[in-house]
């Protein structure tokens, strides 16, 4: 191929700019705020779970009756010491507790006034095979109305409903991908029909396959860009008005990096998706000729 | 050097109709051509078959003494840009004014912008359109159209040059400036066949005829081989 055709090309030429441009432009846009979204959501389902994971993943609590005695708590703590396994254990004072339990109580709740019981906070050793029941019975015989809470089950709960929601979204996201392959292909189709007497004729008077396919996938690759990129920025500005809308503890912020990887990332596969969607789609169109 | 070489060359449509059979003839370069025959004689699938632009269902085509079907697509690419066609229906661009839609096969070749611009300004004004190049095909004559085609096929400077009914617009003087500046090309070493049912515009000139009758070589008179 002539060097100049990187920038210039007879088809350029030949090829008028057509509804098909603005219509795939369009169409990839929406399919790249859909992967944005995708891909925002995927990220931000990562950090709740690793974020579960830091706070419940090694943990259990104990709750112990509020009218139970200071010597029986210290025995309680004194069986969990000598556990195996336990690695950590944190009895919560009753103004720590009271706060805990404010989002329920409001701000009347006061350890002088209620019956509040005393929590526990146990940190077993990563992958320690305790014995909950066990030790729930042994805790029972000591503190009457004890309740040994596990969070482990529960959490293993939420990891495979999250890696559900993890893998539909990929799924949904690889769905979008493959409709915008097959647009890419139709735009790409029509608007060889719409030029189909310009190709010919290129192909009667000497240009080459990859001559002709050159400036199709150059179209292809700039409106894909656009179209990711407006879908991208759409994707993020739907990010932002929901963090308004709905603050979080943890809302993601500007500076955080994959946040922007996954714009760029869309807007990539957007453009570099549709150049090749586009040079298989002429390159079979062209081998229809003699 | 034989240019054109065809060799039992058929063709058929659909459940068999043939529209050529057993065609053998041989083009020189610099070799000047009419190619004559009635309406539906298979003229116009002659001149496809040797531009490359359909396919044979028997026989060989060599040109440039290079086995066509031997040829895969770049070099049958590259085979097309040695030929300058002048199509019957003209396929000319209408969005491209006649000046752009000469200068394609230019851009095809990859030339510069300049030299795009001097050959096709040398070009259009041999043939006598080039205060007109700057209009669109739809504000031209169906002669001066005819012209811009003929413009585009020689633009190049081919080695071959094909004209499907070049003159089947124009007045007989004009066809016969034409026939002229094709003459003048040929004598430059680029080999010329022109389809035509006129047989007058053939019989006026010196050069030698081939004819076709319902498919099938009933020439040459004086032809070539």
């Amino acid at each position: 191929m002539h060097p100049r055709a990187f920038i210039r090309t007879p088809l350029d030429l030949a090829m008028p700019r057509d509804a098909t441009a603005l219509l795939l432009v369009s169409m990839l846009a929406l399919i790249g705020y859909l992967a944005t979204l995708g891909g925002l959501a995927f990220v931000l389902l990562g950090d709740d779970l690793r974020a579960w994971n830091r706070s419940l993943d090694d943990s259990v609590t104990l709750q112990i009756p509020a009218e139970t005695s200071a010597a029986r708590i210290e025995m309680s703590l004194a069986l969990l010491r000598q556990t195996p396994g336990i690695a950590e254990l944190r009895l919560l004072d009753q103004a720590e507790t009271a706060r805990l339990l404010e989002p329920w109580l409001g701000p009347a709740a006061a350890p002088d006034t209620l019956p509040i019981p005393r929590l526990l906070d146990i940190r077993t050793e990563p992958g320690a095979a305790i014995d909950i029941t066990d030790l729930r019975q042994k805790l029972a015989a000591i503190t009457p109305g004890a309740q040994l809470e596990d969070h482990r089950p529960a959490l293993a709960l939420h990891r495979r409903a999250a890696t559900r929601l993890a893998i539909l979204i990929a799924l949904g996201i690889a769905g979008v991908a493959v409709f915008a392959v097959v647009l890419t292909v139709i735009a790409t189709n029509l608007r060889l029909a719409l030029h189909r007497g310009a190709v010919e004729l290129l192909h009667l008077i000497g240009a080459g396959d990859a001559d002709l396919a050159w400036p199709v996938q150059l179209a292809a690759l700039r409106q894909g860009l656009v179209g990711g990129a407006i879908g991208a920025a759409a994707g993020l500005l739907t990010l932002v008005v929901i963090g308004h809308l709905m603050p979080l503890d943890a809302s993601p912020s500007a500076a955080d990096w994959r946040l922007w990887g996954v714009a760029l990332a869309v807007i990539a596969v957007a453009g570099f998706g549709a150049m090749s969607a586009a040079r298989l789609a002429v390159l079979r169109q062209l081998a229809r000729m003699p | 050097m034989a240019v054109v070489t065809l060799d039992g060359i058929g063709r058929n449509y659909g459940a068999g109709v043939a529209v050529l059979s057993e065609i053998s003839l041989t083009l020189e370069a610099g070799e000047f051509c009419f190619l004559t025959g009635a309406a539906g004689a298979g003229k116009t699938t002659l001149l496809n078959i040797i531009a490359l632009a359909e396919e044979a269902s028997a026989g060989r085509l060599t040109l440039f003494e290079t086995d066509v079907a031997a040829a895969d697509r770049m070099a049958r690419a590259a085979l097309r840009r040695r030929i300058g066609i002048v199509f019957q229906d003209l396929r000319l661009l209408d969005h491209l004014s006649a000046n752009d839609n000469i200068a394609l096969p230019l851009h095809v070749a990859g030339m510069a912008d300049a030299e795009i611009r001097e050959h096709v300004g040398e070009v259009a004004s041999w043939l006598g359109i080039g205060r007109r190049i700057e209009l669109r095909p739809a504000a031209l004559s169906l002669a001066e159209r005819q012209c811009v085609a003929i413009a585009r096929a020689i633009v190049s400077r081919p080695d071959l040059v094909l004209a499907d009914e070049p003159t089947s617009h124009m007045d007989d003087e004009s066809a016969l400036t034409l026939i002229r500046a094709l003459e003048q090309l040929s004598r430059f070493g680029t080999t010329v066949l022109i389809a035509t049912s006129n047989l007058a515009l053939a019989d006026r000139s010196q050069h030698p005829r081939i004819h076709l009758d319902a498919g099938r070589l009933t020439g040459p008179e004086n032809g070539p081989a």
